[in-house]
């Protein structure tokens, strides 16, 4: 088969992409604005990052002394410095291990329970389903920093401050309400028919769940993955008030948060941290991303 | 693991004589295991100094230690007391913090922990009074650092043909001379996050103990003395003559402001001169080298002059306090530990530290730069604490936020010290 020049075969067959054929015979000038706003959109959108990946390259008296955007002008000055200094401080390895210990269960305990929840929520009748419902999601509203001092006397009480088991349990509290009202959504939006075909086929409700709403919202709980897996992952202050931050079960945050001394110094160090605590968050969004733009619309639109 | 061997390897080789006289935790408890959580504010190498000072004790007594530390640790204390675990140690974020903790109950009085005759022979009566609260001793110092110094370049010095002044008369004409020739001689700098405006709280504090004397400058801690007073005023436009002109300081006032307290101080570098003089707590020494690595080096391109006595003399200074939050025997052996004169050298001998102790000798310091700032403690007819540190939390982020209004707007003077009197009236009240 032949290729035919340019897309007038596509647009043919693909009824979409004609507006497109048709833009493309006009100049490009009627296109240039949006180009334009959407280069300037993405520039400024990136420009701190950028900032900050310059700056990780750049020696600590460069930083300390002068502006990232003077890299550029002579004596072009980089080392890789900043990255190994990171990398060879105490326990960097410990405390990338302890942010897996807690940031896996702490992403996986909330998803499981928020699924279960969402399902009940939308498929199952029980009373006060409404006003339930309605409260978890007004707790979406109570800010964390709140309810810090009550759950760590909790904590105190259960006898697990100080230990994984009492992270894990604050993130499942604190990542359930927005779990539950994404996937609840996601569930309700679901065609009626089909769950009222598989009850009257015999299946019970934890039959539905597990054959036919679970494989329809993994695009949901993919993107409550990257949510919960990232909030977990950069979380400082819950971590550092629940298990402390001494070097034995200290997450990367708290340990990257101790490069910078008491006064401030050191946080050129923090530029190389940045990068190296965002690799794994990166791999997962990667990961996950195709299904991200669906989730995040999940149950927007109820049809 | 292997941190803690260097740890050890370090203290080993530079600690004096840790081990020999089986002097730390002067109660003689031997084997005491267990273990002890501490939370302060020292991260990295200040960590490695703090953990090193510990270490004999540690080999001593066979605890073991969990250390937090945090930056934020106002809040961290707060928060973890509030939840029922607090740490069994923690440094304290300042004396007027110390104060509230003391009065709340959170904190264990110290006069049947520490041996009140040896520590009252160790330590000035200034750092013992900072200290305690309602008479009752709650707080240790270990380490402390001396304020209102100002630096210079000697090299720039010389190539301008100026001189150290002999007196506050001579520093000001020094400067004076220094703006005629049209470079400005002063390098300030304010920005400091959420703590923005405390380098200009150093300031006033050093003119009003200097104009005015201790018995005011009390006074005015006490929250006794208004705000808007004659003498409070004249401090705030003593430090306005210079910050808030452009001839007088580099960048003018727009510069100070934007300026991170690290940075305060670069003009000095510059070639040719930016700035001349730059006035700071003897830590910024770190910042100079750090800012300068081939560039700084103490005595010859970087070195200070006390601030000169106006009408009165006196010396201003810092320090980090401890206290004991759970009454263990582990945590008061350490806090024992920690005011001997063997502890506080450890961390003296590896740099970074000025010893409140009086038996800490001169020679332990490991150049001479840290020597002199040392002597100056010591030496010093009259000390105070750093005032807004002392003041209640309140009053000390006021009094950061005026300054900055004030070198944005001086012309507003008026106003923000009548602001400040309204905030002094609620802060001290509860």
């Amino acid at each position: 088969m032949t290729v035919p020049i340019g897309a007038p075969a596509d647009a043919e067959v693909d009824a979409p992409a004609r507006p497109v054929a048709i833009a493309g015979r006009r100049p490009w000038t009627g296109r240039l604005g949006l180009h334009l706003t959407l280069a300037i959109i993405s520039i400024v959108w990136l420009l701190p990052t950028i900032s900050l990946l310059i700056s990780s390259f750049r020696p600590e008296a460069a930083t300390n002394t002068t502006g990232w955007w003077t890299a550029f002008t002579l004596p072009f000055e980089f080392t890789v410095q900043n990255y190994l200094d990171v990398l060879s401080r105490n326990n960097m390895g410990t405390s990338f291990l302890n942010s897996l210990l807690i940031t896996i269960p702490a992403t996986v305990i909330p998803i499981m329970v928020a699924a279960f929840a969402a399902f009940a929520f939308s498929w199952m009748n029980f009373p006060g389903r409404n006003v339930l419902f309605v409260l978890v999601v007004g707790l979406l509203v109570i800010p964390l920093q709140a309810t810090l001092i009550p759950v760590l006397q909790f904590s105190v009480d259960l006898g697990i401050v100080g230990s994984f088991p009492a992270v894990w349990l604050a993130h499942t509290g604190f990542g359930l309400p927005f779990g539950i009202f994404l996937l609840r959504n996601f569930f309700g939006s679901m065609p009626r028919e089909m769950f009222e075909s598989a009850f009257i086929d015999g299946a019970s409700p934890t039959t539905a769940f597990f054959r036919l709403a679970m494989p329809l919202a993994v695009p949901a709980i993919a993107s409550l993955v990257i949510f919960q897996f990232m909030w977990v992952w950069n979380d400082l202050l819950v971590a550092l008030v629940l298990v402390g931050g001494f070097p034995q079960v200290a997450p990367m945050p708290v340990t990257i948060a101790n490069l910078v001394d008491s006064l401030g110094r050191n946080w050129h160090l923090l530029t190389s941290a940045a990068f190296i605590s965002m690799l794994l968050p990166l791999f997962v969004f990667f990961a996950l991303q195709r299904y991200f733009v669906r989730g995040i619309l999940g149950g927007s639109v109820k049809g | 693991m292997i941190v803690m061997l260097v740890l050890a390897a370090c203290t080993g080789d530079g600690g004096g004589s840790p081990g020999a006289g089986g002097s730390p935790g002067a109660g003689g408890e031997g084997e005491l295991g267990g273990t002890i959580s501490i939370l302060a504010v020292y991260a990295d190498a200040e960590q490695e100094s703090f953990m090193a000072m510990i270490q004999p004790w540690l080999d001593q007594t066979g605890v073991e230690v969990e250390y937090t530390a945090t930056r934020d640790i106002n809040a961290q204390l707060t928060t973890q007391i509030a939840g029922g675990n607090p740490p069994d140690i923690a440094g304290l974020p300042g004396p007027g913090a110390m104060q509230q903790f003391a009065r709340d109950g959170d904190l264990v009085p110290l006069d049947d922990v520490i041996d009140m005759d040896t520590y009252s022979t160790q330590y000035d009566q200034g750092w013992i009074t900072a200290g305690t609260v309602d008479d009752q001793l709650v707080g240790i110092f270990t380490k402390v650092s001396v304020k209102g110094l100002i630096f210079y370049n000697p090299e720039q010095f010389a190539a301008g043909g100026y001189e150290v002044p002999e007196d506050f008369d001579g520093l000001t004409a020094l400067v004076d001379e220094m703006a005629a020739s049209g470079t400005p001689p002063w390098g300030i700098g304010l920005e400091s996050g959420a703590a923005s405006g405390w380098p200009a709280t150093d300031w006033i504090e050093d003119f009003v103990l200097r104009q005015s004397g201790p018995d005011v400058y009390d006074q005015w801690v006490a929250g006794e003395l208004p705000w808007s007073s004659d003498e409070i005023r004249s401090a705030f436009e003593a430090f306005g003559a210079w910050a808030t002109d452009e001839a007088m300081v580099a960048g003018g006032p727009n510069q100070v402001i934007n300026t991170a307290f690290g940075n305060g101080g670069d003009c000095l570098f510059a070639d040719p001169a930016e700035c001349y003089l730059h006035h700071q707590a003897s830590f910024i020494t770190g910042f100079f080298e750090d800012n300068f690595p081939d560039v700084a080096v103490a005595g010859e391109t970087y070195d200070f002059f006390p601030m000169p006595g106006i009408e009165f003399n006196g010396v201003t200074t810092a320090g980090d306090l401890f206290g004991m939050f759970n009454d263990t025997p582990q945590a008061r052996s350490l806090m024992q530990y920690l005011t001997t004169p063997e502890a506080q050298r450890i961390w003296v001998e590896r740099g970074g530290a000025i010893s409140p102790s009086k038996e800490v000798p001169a020679d332990a310091y490991p150049d001479e730069t840290s020597q002199r700032f040392a002597e100056i403690i010591l030496s010093a007819e009259t000390t105070r604490f750093d005032a807004s540190d002392l003041m209640p939390a309140a009053m000390n982020e006021a009094f950061w936020g005026a300054v900055l209004d004030y070198v944005q707007d001086p012309d507003s003077l008026d106003g923000i010290l009548d602001e400040l009197d309204t905030v002094q009236e609620s802060a001290y009240g509860g």
